[in-house]
């Protein structure tokens, strides 16, 4: 056997050994839950083709979707777990568009930092066979919203704030422009009822139907809600730390002893979300382990800790393995009730021949 | 080693396209007349000119299966995310003006900056149960520009023509179009964001990057350029 038929076949076997239900989409799929879910963003990615009445479809993207979707539509609650190697199939601006992946998918599990340390575990295995030293990448999307939470300043900023969590550009145009705010004395505010008036008009003279897209009562009640936000300042000491604390870098003992410092600075509580990072950590052994306390996978369906294992690029060039991990809060607004505990799924992407892997971190299954 | 230049087929690209050339002497000829997808340059006999729609000569252009043509900006960036790199843009024809920008309802009094789109956009699904729609025939660079805008809650309606009409007759909420004086998007109740042109785009002589440059070849392609002037 050649090296690389040892080491697919080793990865089958680890895959085997997680003792998941061995899923296997197929490998033409509906385009529309993915644009309906990850967006054009995600959808520029996919290999599409369409069907004589129109209908799109892609070839397998991931199969994270597949598998929860299928989950979904059984209606159990219970917990369930999925294992799957194969190939998937997406547009890169270099290196071939079809490449294995391989992962696991943990469902409702009783216990979410159980099933995060067995997606840990797999995925340092599964670099293991390719003679990695991985080096891990971990971001805590649960802490930086404790943090959002308690920091002081208007509400309504707080969601702006969280959705552009993980965008660093986005992040900094927000936080300069909420920096540079100028302090304008307000002028009246129409009242909300001549507001709701005056758009209706331009409304239905343009020919726009009042009620199938936004209302003129959503347009009116976001237009004063700017020029409250406007006039209501997110303190300089709140921009502040949160420029401070998105900076945090580095060696993860030394991230997050600087975050705790942050924390008793500002008075937050942040210890519940620190000690969870530190259990995983713990975990992870001799692993190279850094935090950024500013990574995030783009959507806003990933919670709790996300990380990414990537190889280092050894001469002999492994593949380079990335993996994310995260707790897919979209499963859960799709289910009611919610399930108690959060569902884990991690995928091992590695290009489809052993050869060096140019490409940047995937952003992540949609 | 003769090289193919490519002319739009027909309308006034065509027509400004050949007085421009002539303009720094050089007679494009079409000897059959528009019928004809076949033409020269009096006194080059080395060149070839080849009369195409102007969104296929961006996609040859970008393939390296011409040498040079004359073709919008937009249609470069909008054929191929690689497309800019695939070419370079020699000249500025000077016609043609007109940018790709993105439009919302006038009626958004609450949306002035791709920012307050953002804001829309994150909620628009769980305040509508749908994605924000937006009407473009750019798909390639509605996708980058929201993208380095960081909005991605979002879906593509593709429309080909009348792209103005979308949020009236309630196929898209927004739209991303080409305009040049925004005319047709007022007569149409909408407003051009103030931070929303996303392409300033003119007709151009662009070279391919990816065609057989040999050394003769590349000689013939200065030779000609030097004649077009600065």
């Amino acid at each position: 056997m050649t090296n690389a038929a040892m080491r697919r076949a080793q990865l089958e076997t680890l895959v085997e050994a997680q003792g998941g239900y061995r899923a296997t989409p197929p490998l033409l799929l509906s385009a529309d839950p993915y644009f309906d879910l990850a967006g054009e963003e995600f959808g520029r990615r996919l290999l599409l083709t369409t069907d004589q009445s129109g209908a799109e479809y892609c070839l397998r993207p991931d199969f994270t979707l597949p598998i929860v979707a299928d989950y979904i539509a059984a209606g159990t609650r219970e917990a369930a777990a999925f294992s799957y190697l194969g190939p998937i199939f997406r547009q890169r601006e270099t290196g071939p568009a079809e490449f294995d992946q391989a992962g696991i998918e943990l469902l409702a599990q009783p216990d979410g930092d159980i099933a995060l340390d067995q997606v840990l575990t797999f995925a340092r295995a599964a670099l293991s066979l390719y003679g990695v030293a991985p080096s891990v990448h971990l971001g805590g999307v649960g802490l930086f919203e404790a943090l959002l939470q308690q920091a002081d300043m208007p509400d309504a900023w707080r969601s702006r704030i969280r959705h552009r969590f993980g965008h660093t550009e986005a992040m900094d145009r927000l936080l300069t422009r909420l920096e540079a705010a100028p302090d304008l004395p307000r002028s009246e505010q129409p009242s909300r009822d001549d507001l709701v008036e005056d758009v209706t008009a331009r409304m239905v003279s343009a020919g726009l139907s009042l009620s199938e897209g936004r209302t003129p009562a959503e347009i009116a009640d976001r237009f004063l809600e700017q020029q409250a936000l406007d006039a209501a300042h997110v303190p300089a000491a709140t921009l502040k730390l949160l420029r401070a604390y998105l900076a945090i870098k580095g060696d993860a003992l030394s991230a997050l002893r600087q975050l705790e410092t942050l924390g008793e600075q500002h008075r937050l509580f942040l210890g519940a979300p620190l000690r969870t990072i530190r259990r995983h950590l713990e975990g992870l052994g001799e692993a190279r382990v850094t935090f950024d306390a500013s990574f995030s996978p783009r959507l806003d369906y990933y919670t709790g800790i996300v990380f990414e294992m990537r190889g280092q690029g050894a001469p002999c060039s492994p593949p380079a393995a990335n993996m994310t991990a995260f707790w897919s809060a979209w499963v859960q607004q799709r289910l009611s009730p919610p399930p108690a505990a959060p569902f884990g799924s991690i995928a091992l992407k590695r290009s489809g021949r052993d050869e060096p892997d140019p490409r940047r971190p995937l952003q992540g299954p949609p | 080693m003769s090289l193919t230049l490519a002319v739009p087929s027909k309308g006034r690209l065509e027509e400004l396209t050949r007085a421009w050339f002539a303009e720094r002497g050089l007679t494009i000829t079409r000897p059959g007349g528009a019928r004809s997808y076949l033409g020269a340059i009096e006194g080059l006999p080395d060149v070839t000119v080849r009369f195409y729609p102007a969104s296929e000569i961006a996609r040859e252009l970008i393939r390296g299966n011409i040498d040079l043509g004359v073709t919008g900006r937009d249609l470069i960036h909008e054929t191929s995310e690689t497309g800019p790199a695939s070419v370079d843009f020699a000249r500025d024809l000077q016609f043609g003006h007109a940018d790709v920008v993105v439009a919302v309802p006038d009626a958004w009094i609450d949306v002035t900056h791709m920012h307050d789109l953002a804001d829309v956009a994150s909620d628009f699904r769980s305040r509508h149960g749908r994605w924000l729609r937006i009407a473009t025939k750019y798909i390639t660079i509605t996708r980058q520009h929201f993208a380095r805008a960081g909005i991605a809650e979002y879906r593509i309606v593709e429309s080909l023509g009348a792209t103005e009409a979308a949020p009236a007759s309630g196929v898209a909420d927004i739209v991303v179009d080409i305009t040049s004086t925004g005319s047709t998007l007022a007569a149409n109740g909408l407003r051009v964001l103030e931070d929303g042109v996303m392409l300033k785009s003119e007709a151009n002589l662009i070279v391919s990057r990816t065609a057989d440059w040999s050394a003769p070849r590349k000689r013939a392609l200065d030779d000609l350029l030097s004649r077009l002037g600065d």
